[in-house]
């Protein structure tokens, strides 16, 4: 019985952001004191389908950024990680890579702005994606410096002993290894790059219009029709990958 | 001289990565420092301790810093309490379908769509107020208590459990699983121990010690927390992160101020997360 009331309240609360989210972009001159909506209309869903869909430009804005994000650290991170496991530095290198955590990735976008400004990035789609990568980065290293221990070293020794080019042993034995951490690594640094708002808005100064900085601007326009649709459009991604590998939303490299 | 491709790859990428994930934000810190004597940036017209001085004046920072620690420190606690008893008073729940899914429905929400929603919620105007209305208990939108946007910063703190909970209790799951608690709860209880002792004596002070770094770094999250309360804060106090960035986004006057409250968040910011890779190395040792 009390396990039965435990799921019950944690549904209704779960599920009642979503619910609320369908309602309001579903909804038509909902206004207080009407508990629910008197008429409901696809106007707003329709947005997405418009030729000069700002909505569906978003989304393919914000798909580009969190793919591109994804790809460069993952790769990037596969490398560093490898790197940092083999220098006489390694302790000190995991220390550092810890430094964009402690700056939330707001003050991290003011304190680093000034030189986005000066490398004429600002407010492009390129300044964002150097502000992502500084924290995805070091987020794959740290989530990928687990797999290079001893343990890879001597595969590799291995399949090169046994005849494996370079190349060969990457391609044939340590990436098929690394396989399930790299995956983890890409869900991980898409869902990071997909969710940002701070960062984004501040290095794009509100020019790179992703989802969630439509979100922000329809909600300050009082468009709550468009603000639930294009927050509906970013809970998409995350539940398929909630569907494909569910342990691949939370886990964390500390 | 032959150049050994072997150890100068290796070497560019960490010089690479190193001027990139310390460089950078060094830098900015730099910059910021510089800034707030008035050495750098659009109003730089040499060394003043102006700014530095003002701050002994002007008690905004410190409300600010007392105010994100008191969401920081409440929502974390909460959060804590509630994945803490669910992990140790409902184990049988937590195995079974569907409590493990529906503890991940939350991690799909980013952190602004959630406080919009809870805006749509818990407002004057919102869905609480309307059914509150609808039963009678209140006449107006000014009659329902102010739960966003208000002085205690209750909404945010809400967001933020709501966040960090079900991360939590998926965390000290997993940890109770690793640990084999529930063999050590068996064997305290042939030796003698209570329920209660096994809770309090065993696994509460083993679970938080594993997840002591977690902790810490969910608290530093909170603390430079910036999309929930931009929507679900106040004007004034801000929580830090919202304080730093709106000295530097709108009123070119206040940006030294703004590099000078920004250099000493990620100063104190910094240690920290010094703390955070200690207790990370005690445990790892």
């Amino acid at each position: 019985m009390r396990s039965r009331l435990l799921i019950g309240l944690l549904v209704l609360v779960f599920g009642l952001p979503f619910g609320l989210l369908l309602l309001l972009a579903l909804a038509q001159g909902w206004h207080f004191p009407r508990a629910l909506p008197p008429a409901y209309s696809l106007a707003a869903l329709r947005t997405l389908g418009a030729a000069d869909g700002e909505l569906l430009a978003g989304l393919g804005r914000s798909l580009l950024l969190a793919g591109t994000v994804a790809l460069l650290a993952t790769a990037g991170g596969f490398g560093v990680a490898r790197a940092v496991a083999r220098s006489r530095w390694s302790r000190q290198w995991e220390a550092a890579s810890y430094l964009p955590y402690a700056l939330p990735p707001v003050l991290l976008a003011t304190l680093v702005q000034p030189f986005i400004i000066r490398l004429h990035l600002s407010g492009s789609l390129g300044g964002v994606l150097l502000g992502l990568l500084l924290v995805a980065l070091p987020f794959a290293t740290l989530l990928l410096r687990s797999f290079w221990s001893v343990q890879a070293r001597e595969y590799e020794q291995l399949a090169r002993t046994l005849g494996c080019s370079v190349g060969q042993a990457f391609g044939r034995v340590l990436l098929p290894l690394a396989w399930p951490l790299l995956r983890t690594t890409l869900f991980q640094t898409f869902l990071l790059a997909w969710f940002d708002f701070g960062l984004t808005n501040v290095l794009s100064v509100g020019k790179v219009r992703t989802l969630t900085v439509q979100v922000f601007s329809y909600v300050g326009e009082a468009n709550t029709a468009l603000a639930a649709v294009a927050s509906l459009l970013l809970v998409l991604p995350p539940a398929l990958l909630l569907g494909l590998n569910r342990a691949a939303l939370w886990r964390r490299p500390w | 001289m032959t150049l050994n491709i072997r150890r100068f790859f290796p070497g560019a990428l960490l010089g690479g990565y190193g001027l990139l994930v310390l460089g950078l934000p060094l830098a900015g810190l730099g910059y910021a420092l510089l800034g707030s004597l008035g050495m750098a940036g659009p109003l730089a017209a040499g060394f003043t301790l102006r700014y530095w001085l003002a701050l002994g004046a002007n008690a905004g920072l410190l409300y600010s810093a007392l105010f994100s620690s008191w969401v920081a420190l409440v929502s974390v606690g909460v959060s804590l309490a509630l994945a803490l008893s669910l992990v140790l008073r409902a184990q049988p729940t937590l195995r079974r379908w569907p409590l493990p899914g529906l503890l991940y429905v939350p991690l799909l929400l980013p952190a602004l769509v959630l406080a919009f929603c809870l805006f749509q919620l818990l407002s004057g105007a919102g869905w609480l107020a309307r059914l509150s209305y609808g039963l009678g208990w209140i006449d107006s939108p000014a009659d329902f208590p102010e739960l966003v946007q208000d002085g205690a910063g209750l909404g945010i703190i809400l967001a933020q459990v709501l966040l960090t909970f079900p991360f939590l209790t998926l965390l000290l799951q997993a940890i109770y699983q690793e640990s084999r608690l529930d063999e050590l709860r068996q064997l305290s209880s042939t030796l003698g121990a209570s329920a209660g002792q096994f809770r309090w004596r065993v696994a509460v002070p083993l679970l938080l010690r594993r997840a002591a770094p977690t902790l810490l770094l969910s608290f530093i999250a909170t603390l430079g927390a910036y999309d929930v309360p931009l929507l679900l804060g106040r004007p004034h106090p801000q929580m830090l992160a919202v304080f730093v960035a709106t000295r530097q986004q709108f009123d070119l006057r206040e940006l030294p101020m703004g590099y000078l409250a920004g250099f000493l968040v990620a100063l104190g910011l910094l240690a920290l997360i010094g703390v955070l890779i200690k207790l990370t190395r005690r445990h790892a040792l």
